[in-house]
């Protein structure tokens, strides 16, 4: 018999927020919890559409009640019953404390410094956080061109921290990136048109201390250290150091290694399978809970 | 060269035929209202534009949308000023179509932010003839190589609507708040608007998220809006905190029930996700391409007509919920949408 969605509500506390074992998760819910264990309770989170939504609306729901979520199209809190398909979905401005447009979002939240957390994709990523969303190869004539910046470059620079959920291949984990769209850690001074930290391009600006602070792969998750370089933080089950060094084009340090990417716990699975993605529309497939799990969601 | 706009205009109830036929022309700079290919696109009017073989479109917007997809999917779209060249993000993220004609050279593509176009518009709208702003300092969209309508000789003063530089970058000379952007105003000729409710008489509301929508109406020259629904402008008048646009920046109204379709329109129906898929699916191919545009460009003799094919059944799925302003019976996912009373993270913790 179906439950209703109050019956499979009052089960949440029920369920263990014990880790899951490899082979009770698929790597695309490993990779959306890693991006809710990003976010803190008092954070104000400027996501994109994909991943980083759901992610962030898990974290939402679990370890971090609190953190207030903005959406690009001008929303401001809403507090979502079914998953959005865009950043300007009704579903998202569901119950939001107040709704605007992009001047509210660009403008009012972000340029004013009140978003701590942004939460971005991208196609490509430099050692220093730099990402490309726009070209590869020639700018005019490229081999592959992607959507461009939408609000990657403004919510990757001007949010407090940021954090990247990117495929990883050795072409897209760069030394340097063909075109960069969003800055990280060192950047072009148009000025003089030299590279340098971005602490100094921006340096009087609000935004000077803002940038980078993680990277979510299907491999691995990053951080970066104080001279805003990318290191390995920890790899996800079943994947080696030697198989991270393999797909990534820069010499990347591995020696603060954590150890294993956090299994996501039965808690989290259950809230986002049965509430944030209910639809399956981010997630590929409905993936079978353990006997023991699933003897209490039938109860 | 400065704009005046000092004259009060006086808007004309008109058929979508005869707005298109008075308003929009070959190689304008348009702007279109919602956001991306899901909420509110002016998708009658952009199909009624190509139907009348209205071309060579520079559009100035800070992303794609179905009325940019219809744009691409017959070649109508000549210069396109952006931070998105993506139209449906979970339904079809790059436009295949502008990113063909793109490789090709058919299409001049000028990168943004979408904070920096936002701003452009926000200055358009106040008279401003330009706006400081952060974002993106060191980023390669404000290097001098990559202005493609510099590159394309379009900045030398000659264009009233393209400005003579994409950007200068400055020390901040009031607060030493280092280094600024100083970017543009965005002054379209023509704003294409989709709304839920107009009076007669111009006065507009929509309900749901505000885009850049009120910005648009004040920088575009001319404006025209389909509706829903006209409505008498004596209820709009009860509660004018709810309304967005004034009357007097409006040229045309139209009254085009499904105007917006398959884009949404919060509170009256939803976005037709599936129908979007099947959009993606057609620029794939070169021949599904072509059908598609015979089948849902020229087939229907009229926007009605188009709505009658789309049928009553998919209608009847998107047809929004009176409280919450969207549909749960229509399969967006591999799964239907559960049905909930309240978002479980009020329930667990409140606001």
């Amino acid at each position: 018999m179906k439950k209703s969605i109050e019956e499979l509500m009052a089960l949440i506390d029920l369920i263990p927020d014990e880790p899951a074992k490899v082979g009770e998760f698929i790597l695309p819910e490993l990779m959306a919890i890693a991006i809710a264990h990003q976010v803190r309770n008092d954070d104000i989170v400027f996501a994109g559409t994909g991943l980083p939504m759901v992610g962030i609306m898990t974290a939402n729901l679990t370890v971090a009640p609190n953190a207030l979520l903005i959406y690009e199209a001008g929303i401001c809190d809403g507090k979502t019953m079914h998953v959005p398909m865009s950043v300007c979905d009704q579903r998202a401005a569901n119950m939001s404390s107040t709704l605007g447009g992009l001047v509210d979002t660009f403008g009012y939240y972000l340029q004013q410094h009140f978003v701590t957390l942004g939460f971005l994709g991208g196609a490509a990523i430099d050692k220093y956080g730099g990402v490309n969303v726009t070209s590869i190869g020639d700018y005019y004539s490229p081999q592959n061109r992607f959507t461009g910046s939408g609000g990657n470059s403004d919510i990757g620079t001007m949010s407090h921290r940021v954090a990247y959920i990117i495929l990883q291949e050795k072409r897209r984990f760069l030394e340097k990136n063909d075109y960069t769209t969003t800055p990280g850690w060192y950047c072009t001074d148009w000025k003089d048109g030299k590279w340098k930290p971005k602490k100094e391009v921006w340096a009087g600006t609000p935004f000077a201390e803002s940038g980078p602070c993680a990277v979510v792969s299907n491999f691995a998750t990053y951080g970066f250290d104080d001279e805003g370089m990318m290191y390995l933080d920890t790899t996800h089950p079943g994947v080696s150091v030697d198989q991270v060094k393999d797909n990534c084009g820069f010499d990347l340090n591995v020696s603060r290694l954590k150890g294993e990417t956090a299994h996501p716990t039965y808690r989290e699975l259950f809230v986002l399978r049965e509430f944030v993605d209910a639809e399956l529309i981010f997630l590929p497939q409905k993936v079978e809970y353990p006997p023991e799990i699933q003897k209490i969601i039938d109860g | 060269m400065p704009r005046l706009r000092e004259k009060t205009k006086k808007a004309e109830i008109l058929s979508l035929e005869e707005a298109v036929k008075r308003y929009v022309k070959d190689g304008q700079v348009i702007a279109f209202s919602g956001f991306t290919g899901f909420n509110r696109n002016p998708v009658a009017l952009t199909w009624e534009a190509i139907r009348q073989g209205r071309k060579d479109f520079h559009v100035l917007d800070r992303h794609g949308s179905c009325s940019s997809w219809l744009l691409n999917a017959v070649g109508a779209m000549k210069i396109y000023e952006t931070d998105w060249m993506g139209w449906g993000e979970m339904a079809g993220k790059l436009d295949i179509n502008l990113n063909k004609r793109y490789q090709r050279g058919e299409v001049i593509l000028e990168d943004y932010s979408h904070g920096a176009i936002a701003m452009r518009f926000l200055a358009g709208a106040i008279g401003a003839p330009f706006i400081p702003y952060y974002a993106p300092l060191g980023s390669d969209l404000y290097d001098d190589k990559y202005d493609a309508l510099g590159k394309a000789g379009l900045r030398d003063g000659k264009h009233p609507k393209i400005s003579k530089k994409k950007y200068i970058q400055m020390d901040e000379p009031f607060w030493g708040d280092g280094q600024v952007m100083l970017l543009p105003a965005a002054r379209p000729d023509i704003a294409l608007i989709h709304v839920a409710q107009c009076g007669e008489k111009g006065t507009a509301r929509w309900r749901g998220i505000g885009t850049i929508d009120k910005e648009l109406v004040f920088a575009c020259d001319k404006v025209i809006i389909t509706c829903e629904e006209i409505v008498p402008e004596s209820e709009l008048r009860k509660e004018p905190n709810l309304n967005q646009i004034p009357y007097f920046t409006v040229d045309a109204i139209v009254e085009c029930p499904y105007g917006g379709y398959p884009s949404a329109v919060p509170f009256y129906y939803d976005y037709d996700a599936p129908f979007m898929r099947g959009m993606d699916a057609a620029s794939r191919n070169e021949d599904d391409m072509k059908k598609w545009v015979d089948e849902w460009i020229y087939g229907p003799a009229t926007w009605n007509d188009l709505i009658v094919k789309v049928g009553a059944k998919r209608l009847l799925e998107l047809k929004a919920d009176s409280t919450t302003g969207y549909s749960t019976r229509i399969l967006r996912g591999k799964k239907p949408a559960p049905r909930v009373t309240m978002p479980l993270s009020v329930a667990r913790s409140g606001y």
